[in-house]
């Protein structure tokens, strides 16, 4: 007999609006469509890169100039600063380090990392742009 | 049989590793390439508020083009696996082969052109 048979696979079916059912669900699926701006982000930026490899420089910079990609990209910034808090958060929840007796509490890891996140932009910017 | 399962598990693991490492460099680094290109280069805010602009940013060094590789890359694949996966949860299930398909598509297909346009510059000697 087939494995899939022996194990049939359960599957509780949920209807499309399952999310919608309490506050944590609804959050929950607004984080995971948090990715939808994070990948358009991306797209949109390769597209910036071909309008420089196919035109010139300065079509790359006149189209990060306009005004819908700005007003694009400020609310892809929200999101993806959503995305990072949710991420430094659940990162906490998955692997709280042990510190004598206790472990560490989510919020902590959050904290931390944003802290991190901070010194992190700095560096790049200095080592990228200002160096 | 369970070789193959073995297969289909061992791929399963690393396209969720690659996708919890795009996670990282989501959340690290793409809020610092936003802020230079959304923000201070079309207001002229810090660091663009002097001679240089985010075409240095690209092109200025091998760092900065790996910089952009990594997080441009990474934040793709999240992205559009995240969001294929999570279409599954709306409803959306049984079309979840054809999700798949297209998404990898799509990264395939942004990946080989962003790596085609970094490659290219730095053998032209536009990346300095």
């Amino acid at each position: 007999m087939e494995d899939n048979k022996r194990y049939p696979e359960l599957r509780r079916r949920l209807s499309p609006g399952w999310w919608t059912a309490n506050r944590h669900y609804t959050m929950y699926m607004v984080r995971e469509w948090t990715s939808l701006f994070v990948a358009l982000y991306s797209l949109i930026f390769i597209y910036g890169l071909s309008l420089w490899a196919m035109g010139s420089r300065a079509d790359f910079l006149s189209f990060l100039k306009n005004p819908a990609i700005v007003g694009f990209s400020l609310i892809a910034l929200v999101f993806t600063m959503y995305h990072a808090a949710t991420w430094f958060y659940l990162l906490g929840a998955i692997a709280p380090v042990k510190i004598g007796r206790s472990r560490t509490k989510p919020w902590q890891a959050l904290v931390l990392n944003l802290i991190l996140l901070v010194i992190i932009s700095y560096l790049a910017i200095w080592l990228l742009v200002l160096r | 049989m369970k070789a193959e399962t073995h297969k289909v598990a061992r791929l399963h693991a690393m396209l969720w590793g690659i996708f919890s490492l795009g996670g990282m460099i989501a959340a690290f680094l793409l809020p610092v390439l936003i802020y230079m290109t959304a923000i201070a280069y079309p207001y002229s805010l810090w660091p663009f508020n002097g001679a240089r602009d985010p075409s240095f940013l690209v092109t200025g060094h091998l760092l900065g083009a790996l910089f952009i590789f990594v997080t441009i890359a990474g934040s793709l694949y999240h992205g559009i696996f995240r969001f294929q996966s999570a279409l599954t949860e709306v409803g959306l299930l049984k079309y979840r082969r054809a999700l798949e398909a297209v998404g990898y598509f799509i990264i395939f297909v942004g990946i080989i052109a962003l790596a085609y346009y970094l490659v290219t510059w730095y053998l032209n000697g536009t990346i300095t």
